[in-house]
């Protein structure tokens, strides 16, 4: 790629397209934090970018930061910063590959990523998810945000509980997008073969943490305050983000049930950070057209969550299917199921993987509005606590995944 | 009286003779088609371990081949019908082949046709069998797609396009089999055609409302995003 490849201790990637109006703040950010926190360290700043046309990687080149303005010395080796396209299926995935072999080309000790379309991004989140690799010995760092309780749906009501239950540890946001980790689990990363597959787009996150969890290495989470961002790309459906995300996890369920066959309930991880309270802005939600998909497809993709359900559980899904708004109820026992149903059904190739997730999207906009109904009148801890049950179910209902699967 | 003895007892003559020689054939017919059923029999109880031994079963269940199958009602299963569809080929063939050893004209101008049609039966049910299960797989994309747009009529579509994709296949078929091309292609020119103008006027008038709705949702959408951000799935 032309760049002259030097040693680091420290990597900051910033995976970008079509970013060119947040990511100067970001690679900002990302400067004091190095000069504030790591001045004496080489470090080195990796745009890997997917083929930008609005002047992403102009902008990362020109950001520059008065240090003096924020009280700040320049540091003893300034951050390098090198903007670079990356090869293979445009998507998230194969920009973090990109980073990844930086990282270990330059044998950096530590590294983080953070996304490009960042707006809450402060020097202290640098500090808050390399600390705990340099310092305290950890290969992975997950984040851990302040967040409206309306935002990552599928994280808290699939991802979240899913990953906690089979594998025991209790990683909040196991597909937050800002990841720190050490050079040594950079190496694992580049070297397994899975940069065809979802992990090159939305994949990569889930893919990450479950990662870096079955295979025992040293997990922890920071706390990084309020995540604030650019809307995703509108190209990309909420069936195809779920598609690339559950078939991640899927693909490591089947590929780690000797690691998680026999854990049982679940543990805190060590956490970093100061938690602070945050005023996150309002949230416009409409369960009415959630609801009607969910009916549509109670009645119209019948033979199909039969086939993965079972009679039993259909008739309890289009029990609800019948019910008003105000009445509507997802149950958490009956949503376990269906999770764990859908699971099953994946291991055992019931049908093509395609079809298999996208018609899970009804039914989790069934349990997205069921959920906000029941948390409409809810602070951020009453929220929290009612993930925290259906988090219990999870590991509850666990025995049933173990048995089904053979 | 000689002649007339002579004249009596000639086609009898005959008939022995010709009988007499017959039997070698018939006989070699009998342990033809004996030794094919045996054959096939052999071949059938082969390819039933060699099936289970490959989880074929369990291959076409996860491949969906069984649901299709059972669309057709047959219930047998899928290793079950392959080694009988086996079976009962190698009967056919070598009954035929075993026939040919009569040595009877119009039995072998039967059988001759016999074996060149079988290429295009063969290339017409694969086109069958893979256009079917091509159909079912499109079908079933459009109905989860149409839901997920959250389109009222997802089954309705989804069956129109199946409905499509078969009156297309089923021609395909028929013309592999050479069977009245000329009123295949008419008739396959016409049924496609209507159904296609039938769904185009249909659409129309069905979706007026249907395209009132979306421009006032859109406005609804508008609306919202005015109110405020829309939730973050991941």
């Amino acid at each position: 790629m032309g760049v002259v490849v030097e040693k680091a201790d420290i990597l900051v990637g910033i995976a970008s397209y079509n970013n060119a109006s947040t990511i100067g703040h970001v690679v900002e950010a990302v400067d004091a934090g190095l000069a504030k926190y790591f001045p004496d360290k080489r470090a080195v700043l990796i745009n890997s970018d997917g083929g930008s046309s609005d002047g992403t990687t102009d902008v990362v080149k020109s950001a520059s930061l008065d240090l003096s303005a924020i009280f700040l010395k320049h540091p003893v080796h300034p951050a390098h910063r090198i903007s670079m396209p990356y090869s293979g299926i445009p998507g998230k995935g194969s920009a973090f590959r990109a980073i990844f072999d930086r990282a270990v080309e330059m044998e950096a000790q530590a590294c983080c990523v953070v996304d490009a379309d960042l707006r809450s991004i402060t020097p202290e989140w640098i500090e808050l998810l390399l600390n705990p690799v340099l310092k305290e010995g950890f290969d992975f760092v997950a984040p851990l945000y302040s967040r409206h309780k309306f935002d990552g749906t599928i994280t808290n009501s699939m991802i979240y509980p899913m990953t906690r239950a089979l594998y025991g540890q209790r990683i909040r946001q196991p597909i937050g997008g800002e990841f720190g980790f050490s050079g040594t689990l950079a190496k694992f990363y580049l070297d397994q073969p899975v940069w065809e597959s979802h992990v090159a787009r939305f994949g990569i996150d889930i893919w990450m943490t479950t990662e870096a969890v079955a295979n025992g290495f040293k997990v922890c989470q920071t706390f990084l305050g309020a995540k604030i961002h650019d809307p995703k790309d509108p190209g990309s459906s909420l069936a195809d983000m779920m598609l690339q995300v559950v078939v991640t996890l899927f693909n490591l369920t089947e590929k780690h049930f000797d690691v998680w066959k026999g854990v049982a309930g679940s543990r805190d991880i060590p956490t970093f950070g100061f938690k602070y309270h945050v005023g996150l802005e309002p949230i416009s939600v409409t369960v009415a057209r959630m609801l009607d998909i969910f009916r549509t497809g109670a009645s119209d993709l019948k033979p199909i969550w039969t086939d993965i359900l079972g009679a039993g559980d259909f008739r309890e899904v289009e029990g609800l299917a019948g019910l008003s708004e105000e009445r509507f109820n997802f149950p958490n026992a009956l949503w376990t199921r269906v999770v764990y149903d859908y699971a099953i059904a994946y291991h055992n190739k019931k049908m093509a993987a395609d079809h298999l997730i996208k018609s899970l999207v009804p039914l989790y906009l069934g349990k997205t509005a069921s959920f906000i109904i029941e948390a409409a009148e809810m602070d951020q801890r009453g929220a929290e606590e009612e993930i925290e049950k259906l988090c219990l179910e999870f590991e509850d209902k666990k025995s049933y995944l173990v048995n089904s699967w053979r | 009286m000689e002649r007339f003895m002579e004249l009596l007892f000639q086609p009898l003559k005959e008939f022995w003779e010709s009988s007499v020689s017959f039997i070698p054939n018939l006989l070699a017919t009998l342990v033809i088609i004996a030794g094919g059923v045996f054959l096939a029999w052999l071949a059938r109880l082969v390819m039933t371990r060699v099936l289970r031994t490959v989880n074929f079963d369990r291959f076409c269940d996860s491949s969906g081949l069984t649901a299709v199958v059972r669309k057709a009602h047959l219930w047998s299963k899928p290793s079950e019908m392959t080694t009988r569809f086996i079976f009962w080929f190698l009967v056919i063939v070598f009954s035929m082949v075993g026939l040919s050893a009569l040595r009877l004209a119009t039995v072998d101008n039967l059988i001759a046709q016999f074996f060149l049609y079988l290429p295009r039966a063969f290339s017409a049910a694969v086109i069958l069998s893979i256009g079917y299960v091509i159909a079912g797989f499109i079908s079933r994309a459009v109905l989860i797609g149409a839901v997920n747009s959250g389109y009222h009529y997802a089954k309705i579509l989804a069956e129109a396009v199946r409905l499509l994709l078969i009156v297309l296949i089923l021609a395909m078929a028929l013309e592999q089999l050479q069977i009245a091309p000329g009123i295949v292609l008419a008739a396959f020119s016409i049924t496609f055609g209507g159904i296609v103008l039938a769904l185009s006027i249909a659409f129309g008038v069905g979706g007026i409302d249907t395209a009132k709705r979306m421009i006032e949702r859109r406005g609804e959408e508008d609306e919202q995003k005015e109110k405020g951000r829309d939730i973050e799935h991941l």
